[in-house]
């Protein structure tokens, strides 16, 4: 797999602040790859320096090929950039917004029109064409932001945070459209702060926090060197007496290194160990006669990933765990 | 690594945009391409709906109703002074033009105040309409938060002002066209002619050029419109009365007290400030055309100010008869004041549309006469012959062209100046293949904080081992201490 996107010791100074301190990121052509990290930790710089909107303090970045820092505008004709808050212009019909920016690209116009229609299509504005843009709902805007970015084709795409903002079913949609693109072979930089939605969608992700990367590489990888166990939501049926037994039952298990009664009957389980283990643990509970109606993870993977990379990160006492390493960056 | 520019085949989205990318035309077909994409969208939302259309009407309904206030204006005071014998026949009222005794060149006279007025008007809107469409033209687009997504596209950012800018432009052109038929009514009275007109048209187009400009300069050099609407207002102030005013306080400061002598008026010699000061200010221009187009020659209010900014001499008399130049000999004249009796022939200044009227000249009165060709006094008084005419009028073009040339220069200078303020990433660079000298050099002094600050400002957790950044790049630390 060749590399679409890779960046070297790429940094953002602001003043005495470092808003990105040394990315090093590699994507492969095809990826949908994921920046996440808690709000200010530098993904919007990172992004914008890519879309070639700021220029780094130091460091470069190379998109197919063409480097951020000498090749800008090169680099504007390879990728598609969503920026995480957008304004729409006024007085603007839904087809001329399009149209306006298949123009900026120099596509001739006996192309636009079947193109303004296929993308209208692709991002389910059909039937908006003639609406003007402030008019449109926060998902339909972002929607129709995302099909401005691919007007030109690009093969690259820069999206910021493109689900702030929407309720779930939009984010369903945006991740229905996401899976498209990539279908279609776009290379997808995606960032955000919610979790579960990249969860299901990225093939790599890179951990980030204040400026700098704390893991990156393929979701499964990532998460084999960094998980440190899980936590579990276990519901168990019966009198308050059967719940306590079953409380007792899972604390005094090896896999269980913390058990909380919730209530409800509902008991918070902190595992550790692999999956097979929390399965076994699970058929024991059972056999042992708890009634267990629901065994299942409190939070998504990468939220409960997250949350521990981070952590390590605010509590430099930690003993530094050495199976872990960054990726590194893909020749 | 190679280059994986082509894009990837995709299942819907047909076209190769990519070739269109680097196809017809090179660089300046894409300066055009942006040009025109921006100025499309600019005027399609400006044209939007009823609203264009409505603000052209009131204009005209504007403009009409000040024509024809001047015109009944102008024809009360006519029936009052033909009513007024004192008027008509004891005094001369000559130096008012158009308010002659015999009230023949009164519609002439209302040609030419109606298209000084006219003239002046328009002025006063395109100083305020061309600025106030364009003060808002980038920092509204970074209000907005679209500036992103425009400095994203391969959009030159000189052709997205230049297409802001002409967008914005065409709509004050089109003001100033629409008055075109309002304004061909001085034809119908006379004493205007298609040529003064040109030239008022020009001193117009020239200056919503550069004002446009100016609020579009405003508009990228700083983030909020509110700020720029200002500083447009208050650049135009400047330029406008504020350049009078220094002007005319140079001129009081500078000029040497003269004192006049027995019956000789002594010839002082005002100082004249730079001429520069009132370039950028339209109504001089103004000033410079309603002088050369009034009915007899000159009007000597505006005529004085020009002649003294410009340091044209001018003389003048009072009856106006014919409007066509005399083929004479130009760049004779007269300065001081001449006694009783006798008429002396006064050349037509260069270029000017001058009367030819005989004018009591004195004899034996004082004054000088000067040729322009040659230096020094020609004629010493007390020399007017008895029974010469003077030409009246003053020379054309003095002023008002100087006008344009600064407007035009102006709008060009601070367009491409704009195009530099419009995003960081988009500044010409010296060197293309180096990162903006701009950049590097506002970086150096901060050189020493690229080795050492990453360590300080960031707890040395790295708890995890993943963080490899404060080992930057060899090359690149070297560049950012140089």
């Amino acid at each position: 797999m060749s590399v679409a996107l890779r960046t070297e010791g790429l940094t953002k100074r602001y003043g005495r602040t470092l808003a990105v301190a040394g990315f090093d990121l590699s994507v492969g052509e095809g990826e949908i790859f994921g920046l996440v990290g808690p709000n200010g930790a530098g993904k919007t710089t990172t992004l914008k320096m890519l879309a070639t909107l700021i220029v780094p303090s130091a460091g470069d970045a190379e998109i197919c090929g063409f480097s951020v820092r000498r090749q800008p505008s090169e680099i504007r004709r390879v990728i598609g950039y969503m920026p995480d808050t957008f304004g729409v212009y006024d007085d603007m019909r839904v087809w001329e917004y399009l149209d306006f920016f298949a123009r900026c690209y120099r596509i001739p116009a006996r192309r636009r029109r079947q193109m303004i229609g296929d993308l209208l299509e692709l991002v389910d504005l059909g039937e908006k064409r003639n609406d003007y843009v402030q008019a449109l709902s926060r998902g339909m805007q972002q929607r129709l932001c995302l099909a401005h970015a691919l007007v030109h084709e690009p093969p690259v795409l820069l999206l910021d945070e493109p689900a702030s903002g929407l309720d779930p079913r939009a984010r369903v949609e945006l991740r229905e459209l996401l899976r498209e693109l990539r279908a279609m072979g776009k290379t997808i930089l995606i960032s955000s702060h919610i979790l579960p939605e990249l969860e299901e969608l990225c093939t790599s992700v890179a951990i980030v926090d204040r400026g700098r990367v704390l893991a990156s590489g393929p979701l499964d990888e990532v998460h084999a060197r960094f998980s440190r166990g899980s936590v579990v939501k276990a519901h168990v049926l019966g009198e308050t007496e059967d719940v306590a037994r079953a409380q007792g039952f899972f604390a005094s298990q090896p896999e269980v290194a913390s058990s909380e009664l919730l209530t409800d009957g509902r008991i918070e389980l902190g595992l550790v160990g692999s999956d097979a283990s929390t399965a076994d643990l699970l058929a024991r509970a059972i056999r042992g006669g708890h009634r267990v109606a629901s065994f299942a993870p409190a939070t998504s993977d990468l939220e409960e990933l997250f949350l521990q990379i981070t952590a390590r990160n605010d509590a430099p006492s930690d003993s530094p765990d050495p199976g872990l390493e960054t990726r590194e960056v893909a020749a | 690594m190679t280059a994986t520019a082509a894009p990837a085949p995709t299942r819907r989205v047909r076209g190769a945009v990519w070739r269109a990318g680097g196809r017809v035309g090179g660089r300046f077909g894409g300066f055009w391409s942006s040009v025109t994409a921006v100025g499309a969208k600019e005027l399609r939302g400006r044209m939007r709906g009823r609203r264009a259309f409505v603000v052209i009407t009131i204009y005209l309904l504007l403009l009409s109703g000040f024509s024809f206030g001047i015109y009944e204006y102008l024809r009360q005071q006519s029936i009052q002074a033909a009513q007024i014998p004192i008027f008509n026949g004891g005094v001369d009222v000559g130096f008012q033009p158009g308010m002659s005794t015999q009230g023949m060149a009164l519609s002439a006279t209302v040609g030419h105040a109606i298209f000084s007025g006219l003239l002046l008007v328009e002025t006063l809107l395109v100083l305020v309409l061309a600025p106030a469409f364009t003060s808002g033209a980038i920092s509204l687009e970074r209000e907005k938060q679209t500036i992103d997504l425009l400095v994203a596209t391969p959009l030159s950012t000189f052709g997205m002002v230049l297409g802001k800018l002409l967008s914005a432009l065409t709509w004050v052109f089109l003001l100033i066209l629409a008055s075109v038929p309002l304004a061909s009514i001085v034809f119908a009275f006379g004493g205007v002619g298609p040529e003064d007109l040109l030239r008022g048209y020009a001193i117009l187009f020239a200056l919503a050029f550069g004002m446009g400009a100016l609020g579009m300069f405003m508009s990228a050099l700083v983030r909020r419109t509110q700020t720029a609407t200002v500083l447009t207002f208050v650049a135009v102030l400047v330029l406008t009365l504020g350049s009078m005013a220094v002007h005319e306080f140079w001129r009081v400061v500078t000029t040497p007290v003269t004192t006049s002598t027995n019956g000789f008026v002594s010839v002082s010699a005002p100082s004249r400030p730079p001429e520069a000061l009132l370039w950028l200010n339209p109504f001089v221009g103004d000033m410079d055309l309603i002088c050369t187009t009034a009915p007899g020659g000159y009007e000597s209010r505006t005529c004085g100010y020009v002649a003294q900014v410009t340091g044209t001499p001018y003389f003048g008399g009072s009856t106006p008869v014919d409007n066509s130049c005399p083929p004479m000999k130009c760049g004779v004249r007269l300065e001081g004041a001449f006694g009783v009796g006798g008429d002396v022939t006064v050349a037509c200044p260069p270029n000017a549309r001058c009367a030819m009227a005989p004018v009591p000249m004195p004899a034996g009165g004082g004054g000088v006469v000067f040729d322009d060709s040659n230096p020094g006094p020609i004629i010493q008084p007390p020399v007017a012959t008895p029974g010469t005419t003077a030409t009246l009028g003053f020379p054309r073009d003095t002023f008002w062209p100087h006008n344009v040339v600064g407007f035009v220069s102006v709008g060009v200078l601070l367009t491409l100046v704009s195009s530099q303020l419009v995003a960081p990433t988009r500044r010409l660079r010296l060197v293309p293949s180096r990162p903006g000298f701009l950049r590097r050099r506002r970086s150096a002094p901060a050189a020493p904080l690229a080795t050492s600050l990453p360590e300080e400002t960031i707890p040395a957790s790295d708890a995890s081992g993943t963080y490899t950044a404060p080992d930057l790049d060899p090359a690149v630390r070297s560049e950012e201490q140089s």
